[in-house]
């Protein structure tokens, strides 16, 4: 048996401890990674457990405490149309691939794949979100920065099943999202950035940078956004400079190297500039 | 019903049954007892095969290869030349050259089949690039050769080119680049081989079914009535269903022979994307006189890149020197075209047939000198424009009256073209850009007389009319503007004329369906059949059928490429306005207003269409049409790396369409498929150079080489 | 847990497939059940000339394996096409001269069809937006967008 369809999570846990078969939510990559050609059923080199049917992993909540908790079958186009999620997250899903393809893919199979190119680990690293993974034996938390760790890599146990996704409100005056993709619409990313500042009393509370699509990661590096942090915003125009060199120091990106740095350094340049110009509070792309 | 008038809005035949999912393209058709083909390709650019090891064949599975071609037959797809082997036999010359077919009845088995064959290799120092191939890298690929130049042409006029260099007050030197393009036309190739009776029946999806009869009929020593072509629906092609289809239908006739059960073959995307034709890389060097804010003359080298096989490249190549002038008047001249063999796939036939590179390079190059003679480049362009009666490349004429700037003026107003030029200036991230281009219309020279001499017959049953051509539907309407015609004509409603996919063994051969010849030439000839069964009508049940005439006064000689390269132009005027994103280079293009002149539309919907669809290709091969090949291996090999335009990237376009009555088309009409793909490319470039301030001297641009732009310059 | 017995409704009747859950959707409308409307054109959900609406929502059958659709409702072009909407866009798409080769159109139908089942006068964005995971080589989408105008006109008036 290479395929097995589960009808709720106890059952797809089973199965998982029990063969280690791979959950395939949407197949929007697997299926195509698997694909032999036309009248040809894709070959996979493993089991599969085809896990749409695990009501378990779907929808999209808030907690009382305000925490956004994305069921990880979640398809891209619910959480490009639910509201209640937050800027960037909601942005990189309504960009991701075509519409017929948002209304498939899902969160938690963007994360599993751990591509440089997903659309979704970027927005969410940037607001440090966690994914519960479950195994028949237990529930384990993890940030999806530390989830990830390489091109194609996950740490992700052969008994593991991702259930949720979850993000605590993160306080924020500015949102940036900037995708470059191959052209404007149903497009594979060849760049991204998100940028995430608070402003209070003419002082930047927080800010926070993640740049998808310029390594075998999303980038993102705390160090570098202490740098800003806690400055006046009349200060932020004399760190621009230390700041992106600081950043561009994180990426690593495999092709198109020159383009996707000064890319990155010219939009977060152009951002801390109207910051430090004093840009309403918003959102800029 | 009341009879149709030539400028009657009406519907397309073939849209009900495309839009209700009913039409059967070659993919659609399941025969009883049908097994399926796969190709064993080549993974090496240059190589001689020391062996293949096959796996075990499963009863009913079969290895079909050179040693397939019985002894009377030739192991050569017949084309312009023969050179392109059907099956490769000792040697590899490019990556995915058919090395064998597998054929048996499960998809899966036949697929596994070809994953377990190992072929060993005795790898050579292969030859990719124009500059590989000028360096003759690994030695000459061609037989009998000590350079890679599989063909060339010069033509020159006026005075030697060192006595007019040496005359200007200003020389410019300027070398352009264009890379592959791939045709992505959304049905790929496919073809079902079967046997009727004593004769070999292919369904194909193809452009010119007579050239696949011809193309195959030999590799078994058959005479040509023995196979039959059926063209089926076919789903988009722009040149790369001319040739390409032959590469499919060979290897299944051999294998028909042997196996005599129906056989079928789809390419999947990949396949049809790694392992298929694509328009011809260009490298073009301009050497330009300008004196007196005139450009007096252009030394002219043109490299085309044409891979392994000859295919159509001459031809294709002396379109490319036929255009390089432009749509200029330039006095003398001197243009040497190379066409360049190389280990990539063969380069083949794409929509302007080696017009849309040197064309290109002419109007960046124009661009540029009026930027260096502070002109206006439109004023400049327009300052050179060739009349009536003017001279071309080839000593030719202009016959008819040229009025692009008639059409110029209108887009002008249109797009507000000189206040925004004025106001956008050079480097502001906002640019507004001009191009001018034609489009030589049908064969070369006195190939319609000498080469093709179609045919083409109506047929009178009762009261319907059924039209007998080889021509075919793929797309660009053509069954609707014949049937129209022949309507029109006859004056009976379009819904009596039938016109089914031509079948070898009942049409004419009215030559292939591509050099935007069509319209002007067969729907010229069923114009002239219904002419006469109009006069006959009340015969009764007959048919017509007429040959070719060629017009008089067009003197060509083919064997030193002087005289009246084609019977007519038609001329094309572009402008496209951009926005650069200077942080990411992402080119917003605000607006696109094209004019084309092309005798008179038969159908101003079907035209608007044509337009509509051949600049969109022009654009998306100016900016994100990417096709890399690396060591012969084509790097983009599936349609997302591969990226052709959405409905998102570019903006609904305003066109005109400029009438100027052909003597020779029907009712008018000139070619027009391909010219609307000839200019927007450099109108996009001209508008992007001036957007970021600096010369562009290749294509296509995504927003990385902008950034090698920028830099470099 | 599942097993290789899928059911589903297809064009409105309740249909079983028995077979690999992994065979993709496309292949069984196309080998099975000679829907031949649906169309392979790149095998990857790039394209959208497989699309089929599947639970009311476009999707590219080419990357659906036949183990997710059980309980599904599906639509291909071939039940669409008698629908009323279905025939007021494919009549539009004719008149509109949206098509050409047409190996894209009955995914562009599908595409029109979900849009205009819950909007009424979308604006020209809207439809590009709606038609963008649809790949067109032939006409440039601009007379498809007006023929989808078209549709949404005609549609209003009827």
């Amino acid at each position: 048996m290479n395929c097995y369809i589960p009808e709720n999570l106890t059952e797809a846990l089973e199965i998982r401890k029990k063969t280690h078969a791979v959950p395939m939510a949407g197949g929007t990559d697997l299926m195509v990674q698997a694909k032999k050609g036309i009248g040809i059923n894709p070959a996979f080199k493993t089991p599969i457990m085809i896990i749409s049917y695990l009501s378990e992993l779907k929808g999209i909540k808030v907690e009382d405490d305000g925490t956004l908790v994305i069921g990880s079958l979640a398809t891209s186009s619910e959480i490009a149309d639910d509201e209640r999620v937050f800027y960037p997250i909601r942005k990189a899903a309504s960009l991701m691939g075509a519409v017929s393809l948002r209304n498939t893919a899902t969160i938690g199979g963007n994360i599993a794949n751990a591509s440089p190119k997903g659309d979704l680990p970027q927005p969410l690293i940037l607001l440090d979100a966690e994914l519960v993974l479950s195994s028949i034996d237990r529930e384990r938390m993890i940030k999806v920065d530390d989830f990830i760790i390489g091109a194609k890599k996950t740490v992700l146990q052969d008994d593991e099943i991702i259930k949720e996704v979850r993000i605590k409100p993160v306080k924020a005056t500015h949102y940036f999202y900037h995708k470059i993709g191959t052209r404007k619409a149903n497009a594979i990313s060849k760049l991204s950035l998100s940028i995430l500042a608070d402003v209070e009393d003419g002082i930047l509370k927080d800010f926070r940078a993640s740049s998808g699509a310029s390594g075998d990661k999303v980038k993102r590096s705390r160090d570098a956004e202490m740098i800003l942090i806690g400055k006046p915003i009349s200060e932020i125009a004399s760190h621009i400079d230390e700041f992106t060199s600081a950043w561009d120091r994180i990426l690593s990106p495999h092709a198109m190297p020159q383009y996707r740095r000064e890319s990155t350094r010219r939009m977060l340049s152009d951002f801390l500039i109207k910051l430090s110009e004093g840009a309403e509070p918003g959102i800029y792309e | 019903m009341a009879a149709t008038h030539i400028d009657d809005k009406i519907r397309r035949s073939d849209a009900l049954s495309k839009a209700r999912g009913e039409a059967k393209y070659v993919s659609d058709y399941f025969f009883e007892g049908m097994l399926h083909a796969q190709m064993l390709r080549s993974t090496e650019a240059r190589a001689d095969i020391v062996s293949i090891n096959l796996p075990v064949l499963p009863d009913g599975y079969y290895f079909i290869s050179a040693k397939d071609i019985p002894e009377q037959g030739v192991n050569s797809l017949h084309m312009i030349g023969d050179d392109w082997r059907c099956f490769a036999d000792g040697d590899v010359r490019y990556v995915g050259e058919t090395i064998g077919l597998f054929v048996g009845p499960s998809p899966a088995v036949v697929k596994s089949l070809v994953d377990n064959t190992r072929v060993e290799y005795r790898p050579k120092e292969s030859c990719i690039t124009i500059d590989d191939a000028i360096a003759v890298k690994g030695g000459s690929l061609l037989d009998g050769k000590d350079d890679d130049i599989m063909c060339q042409l010069y033509c020159e006029k006026g005075h030697d080119m060192e006595e007019v260099f040496k005359d200007a007050d200003m020389v410019l030197t300027e070398t352009f680049e264009t890379g592959f393009q791939e045709h992505v036309h959304l049905e790929t190739n496919g073809a079902i081989v079967t046997e009727e009776g004593d004769s070999y029946v292919i369904y194909i999806s193809c452009q010119c079914p007579f050239y696949v009869r011809k193309s195959v009929a030999a590799l078994l020593a058959l005479p040509l009535e023995k196979v039959i072509i059926r063209q089926t629906t076919t789903g988009g092609a722009f040149g790369g269903k001319e040739h390409f289809p032959d590469v499919l239908a060979g290897p299944l006739l051999v294998a028909e022979s042997r196996i005599h059960k129906p056989i079928k073959m789809i390419f999947d995307r990949e396949e049809d994307m790694e392992f298929s034709v694509k328009r011809h890389p260009s490298k073009i060097t301009y050497k330009s006189a300008i004196k007196d804010g005139k450009l007096i003359g252009t030394l002219g080298d043109i490299y085309y890149n044409c891979g392994a096989y000859l295919s159509a490249s001459f031809v294709v190549l002396q379109r490319g020197v036929f255009h390089a002038n432009g749509v200029y008047d330039i006095p003398n001249t001197r243009l040497n075209g190379y066409g360049m063999a190389t280990n990539t796939f063969p380069s083949d036939a794409f929509r302007g047939f080696g017009a849309p590179q040197t064309l290109f390079a002419i109007e960046m190059h124009m661009t540029h000198i009026a930027r260096k003679l502070g002109i206006d480049p439109a004023d400049f362009k327009k300052s050179m424009f060739l009349k009536k009666g003017g001279e071309t490349v080839t000593n030719g004429h202009v016959v008819e009256e040229v009025m692009l700037n008639e059409m110029f003026d209108n887009i002008a107003k249109e797009s507000d073209y000189y206040r925004k030029s004025r106001e956008f200036g050079y480097g502001t991230g906002r640019g507004i850009g001009v191009s001018f281009y034609n489009h030589g219309g049908a064969f070369t020279g006195n190939g319609e007389q000498a080469i093709i001499k179609a045919h083409a017959r109506l047929k009178k049953t009762g009261n319907k009319v059924t039209i007998e051509t080889g021509s075919t539907e793929m797309g660009q309407g053509f069954q609707t503007i014949l049937r129209k015609i022949a309507a029109s004509t006859l004056a009976i409603p379009m819904e009596d004329v039938d016109y089914p996919n031509p079948d070898t063994s009942v049409v004419p051969d009215s030559g292939p369906t591509a050099a935007s010849r069509s319209t002007m030439i067969v729907g010229r000839i069923i114009e002239r059949c219904a002419q006469e069964m109009k006069q006959r009508w009340g015969e009764g049940d007959f048919s017509v059928e007429k040959e070719y005439e060629h017009p008089d006064g067009f003197p060509w000689d083919q064997s030193t490429f002087r005289g009246d390269a084609y019977l007519g132009y038609g001329w094309g005027a572009a402008i496209v306005e951009v926005e650069i994103d200077k942080r990411t280079n992402e080119v917003q293009v605000k607006g696109i207003w094209t004019s084309h002149e092309i005798g008179k539309a038969i159908d101003e919907l079907i035209v608007h269409g044509q337009i509509n669809g051949g600049v969109i290709q022009s654009l998306g091969y100016a900016s994100m049409e990417k096709m890399e090949n690396r060591n012969g291996r084509f790097k983009q090999t599936s349609m997302s790396d591969y990226v052709i335009p959405t409905s998102m990237d570019f903006p609904a376009q305003y066109y005109h369409i400029q009438e100027n009555p052909y003597p020779y088309g029907p009712y008018g009409a000139k070619g027009m498929g391909e010219l609307v793909f000839n200019g927007a490319d450099a109108a996009y470039c001209d508008a992007l150079e001036r957007a970021i301030g600096k010369d562009i001297f290749k294509i296509p641009l995504p927003p990385e080489d902008i950034e090698e732009a920028l830099r470099n310059a | 847990m599942l097993d290789n017995k899928i059911s589903f409704t297809l064009n409105g009747k309740m249909v079983e497939f028995i077979g690999d859950p992994l065979r993709r959707l496309i292949d069984t409308l196309r080998e099975d059940f000679n829907l031949i409307g649906v169309k392979e054109g790149c095998g990857e959900g790039e394209c959208g000339a497989c699309s089929v609406i599947k639970d009311g929502k476009l999707v590219t059958s080419c990357i659906i394996p036949m183990g997710a659709v059980n309980g599904a409702d599906i639509w291909t072009i071939e039940g669409i096409r008698e629908t009323e909407l279905g025939k007021i866009i494919i009549e539009a798409f004719a008149d509109g001269g949206a098509v050409q080769c047409g190996f894209c159109i009955p995914g562009m139908v599908l595409a029109s069809y979900v849009l205009l089942k819950d909007k009424e006068n979308p604006s020209e964005l809207e439809i590009r937006e709606a038609i963008s995971g649809n790949i067109c080589r032939c006409t440039g989408y601009d007379l498809i967008v007006e023929s989808i105008r078209l549709a949404d006109e005609r549609r209003r008036n009827a």
